[in-house]
């Protein structure tokens, strides 16, 4: 993990393994499959659902303030705590995860690199159905870091201007227009296509074979030098629905340690849906 | 156990192997070229109804003789369908529990059919953009049972379990040789865990090495339950391309027109992937003029009739009074 910028953020199965039960650190599974946590999990952790837990259950929006707070003081998480998160395809849902952590300000929070499939098929690694016994703890998040989320108008504003990156992370058939979503999504557009002057880069091109990070060499060269984005601008990132856009901006931010950059979360079924918004297609 | 009178002491002896072939059918109507004799192994007529009967007695009795199985531990698999079908049907019958992880897309036939026959089921929704590395949510889903419950679940894996490949090595090439009298030309399969493609081919090409392997598969983007995209088959460990000599890639949509025109033409009940595989077969007659074909049938249509009716409007119309 050495050459990225900010190392500090991930850590390795092995230390997870090594590091389990410890007082001060808490694992915090959420996966794309909400089944997969109660199939099996890693001793200790807690399983966070991001359909019923990090959205809000009204609106269309992130969990408050204070619903993040009992979350995660309900899961016995302290602000001074050291949390792991990790899950399904990828940590996409982790990220997203690792994503809400940051803007209510938890200080020290990393992602497992791999995530849980790389765990699964490690021989000297376990999985429970147990779930823990957690005591509930008084959570006072340490702030609210909304300049980390980028929201339509300013996604809008640099579409026209040019003057951010935007970078979209989902697959080629989406950015083209081809299709909507992935088959069998229920979250979807009116519209196919993307936004106007947005670089297509997969979020799956950050990844190895084995579902861990390439090296910052290789992530350097391919966002910054194959596809242009500009580490002198702020940048924006998004995809669907924000959790594939989180995996690239947790990217961006401490693999690369690009400033500033934002997760736009309400991504194309937001802006696929906007009456009038330009979109572009191919 | 009297093949001829066909009386059996329990279904596990009605189980295909060289002295107990499942047959093979000539196809008539629906051959191009007359010269070149094309047959069917219909492998839906074996005791749970599919292919799949041969890889999972040899892997189930392979885990019972290892000891893995009995005192509460049962199995768990992710499977399309077909696998989990003969696999809970088995294991029911020799007293163990059985989870089956299946994918969303899967037929509802099959689904209930899978909890008809005895299994659990655990449907996960498997059609999410493919990501490097990861295999499929079903495999990992019944990885993390089996992981996090070893003393209740033992997986079988049929995407890496040689039993899968041997099991042809023992029934399904010696079957194919001895029906043909050693004359078999060409072999025409559909690849899924490419059990059924390695293992006879590697009998059939160790008696003859100039038969020829044609592995039919459906276009990206298909529906046809049990078969890859050669694009996914990164999670089928058992895949050896050296005993595959053809890879055709037949448009999916065709699977199904296929197996309807061969209920109505020639009598047989066939499935979607046999619909798959006769179209690959027809294309290699159209061009090789002479041979003798054998065409691994997978399962018959009974399973697949939602589908059917998705692809064949006619189907559908007229069903209500």
């Amino acid at each position: 993990m050495a050459n990225y910028t900010h190392p500090e953020m991930l850590v390795s199965t092995d230390w997870v393994r090594d590091n389990l039960g410890k007082p001060g650190i808490k694992l915090v599974e959420i996966d794309v499959d909400t089944k997969a946590y109660d199939a099996g999990h890693i001793p200790g952790a807690v399983g966070f659902n991001w359909q019923t837990q990090l959205q809000d259950q009204v609106r269309r929006d992130i969990i408050d303030r204070e619903t993040f707070e009992k979350l995660v003081g309900g899961a016995g998480i302290s602000p001074g705590d050291t949390v792991v998160v990790y899950g399904d395809n990828n940590n996409w849902f982790a990220a997203y995860g690792l994503w809400l952590f940051k803007i209510y300000g938890h200080k020290d929070v990393r992602l497992m690199n791999g995530g849980r499939v790389k765990w699964l098929n490690e021989k000297d690694k376990s999985l429970t159905t147990e779930i823990p016994k957690v005591t509930p703890v008084a959570y006072k998040a340490a702030g609210v870091h909304l300049e980390l989320r980028a929201m339509l108008p300013e996604v809008m504003d640099i579409s026209k201007t040019g003057k951010a990156n935007l970078v979209d992370v989902r697959s080629p058939d989406e950015f083209s227009g081809k299709v909507i979503a992935p088959p069998g999504m229920t979250e979807t557009a009116q519209r196919g296509g993307h936004i106007p002057g947005a670089k297509s880069v997969p979020w799956s091109t950050a990844v190895a074979a084995d579902g861990t990070f390439k090296s910052a060499d290789e992530l350097q060269s391919i966002y910054l030098q194959q596809k242009g984005v500009d580490p002198k601008k702020a940048t924006v990132a998004y995809c669907r629905i924000g959790e594939r856009s989180s995996h690239t901006w947790f990217v961006l931010k401490y693999l690369l340690g690009i400033d500033n950059v934002k997760n736009y979360d309400g991504s194309w079924t937001e802006y696929g849906n906007v009456v009038a918004a330009p979109i572009e297609k191919g | 156990m009297n093949h001829q009178t066909r009386v059996y002491n329990d279904v596990f002896e009605m189980l295909p192997d060289e002295e107990n072939p499942s047959p093979m059918v000539r196809i008539n109507r629906m051959n191009p070229v007359p010269e070149f004799q094309l047959f069917a192994k219909l492998e839906w007529l074996n005791p749970f109804g599919s292919v799949k009967d041969r890889a999972a007695w040899d892997m189930l009795q392979a885990m019972e003789r290892q000891g893995e199985l009995g005192n509460g531990r049962g199995l768990v698999e992710p499977t399309s369908g077909n696998t989990g079908i003969s696999l809970a049907a088995m294991a029911k019958a020799r007293g163990y529990h059985m989870r089956a992880v299946v994918p969303n897309k899967v037929p509802l036939e099959k689904k209930v059919l899978l909890k008809i026959a005895g299994a659990e089921l655990d449907v996960v929704n498997d059609a999410l953009c493919p990501a490097p590395g990861l295999g499929d949510g079903s495999i990992n889903i019944a990885k993390s049972h089996a992981k996090a419950q070893p003393k209740k679940y033992a997986m079988p894996n049929q995407y890496e379990n040689e039993q899968n490949v041997l099991a042809h090595v023992r029934t399904t090439g010696p079957e194919i040789w001895r029906q043909t009298e050693g004359r078999v030309t060409h072999l025409f399969v559909s690849l899924g865990t490419c059990g059924t493609v390695s293992g006879t081919s590697k009998f059939l090409k160790g008696k003859n090495p100039d038969v020829k392997v044609i592995a039919v598969q459906p276009t990206e983007g298909h529906d046809v339950p049990g078969l890859r995209n050669v694009s996914q088959l990164g999670v089928s460990k058992l895949f050896d391309s050296s005993l595959v000599d053809d890879i055709l890639e037949v448009d999916f949509r065709l699977a199904y027109a296929r197996a309807l025109e061969l209920c109505q033409s020639e009598g047989l009940l066939a499935g979607p992937s046999s619909g798959l595989i006769y179209e690959g077969a027809r294309e290699i007659i159209l061009r090789d003029k002479k041979g003798l074909g054998v065409m691994i049938f997978p399962d018959n249509i009974f399973k697949y009739t939602s589908n059917m009716m998705k692809h064949i409007p006619a189907l559908a119309a007229g069903n209500e009074a």
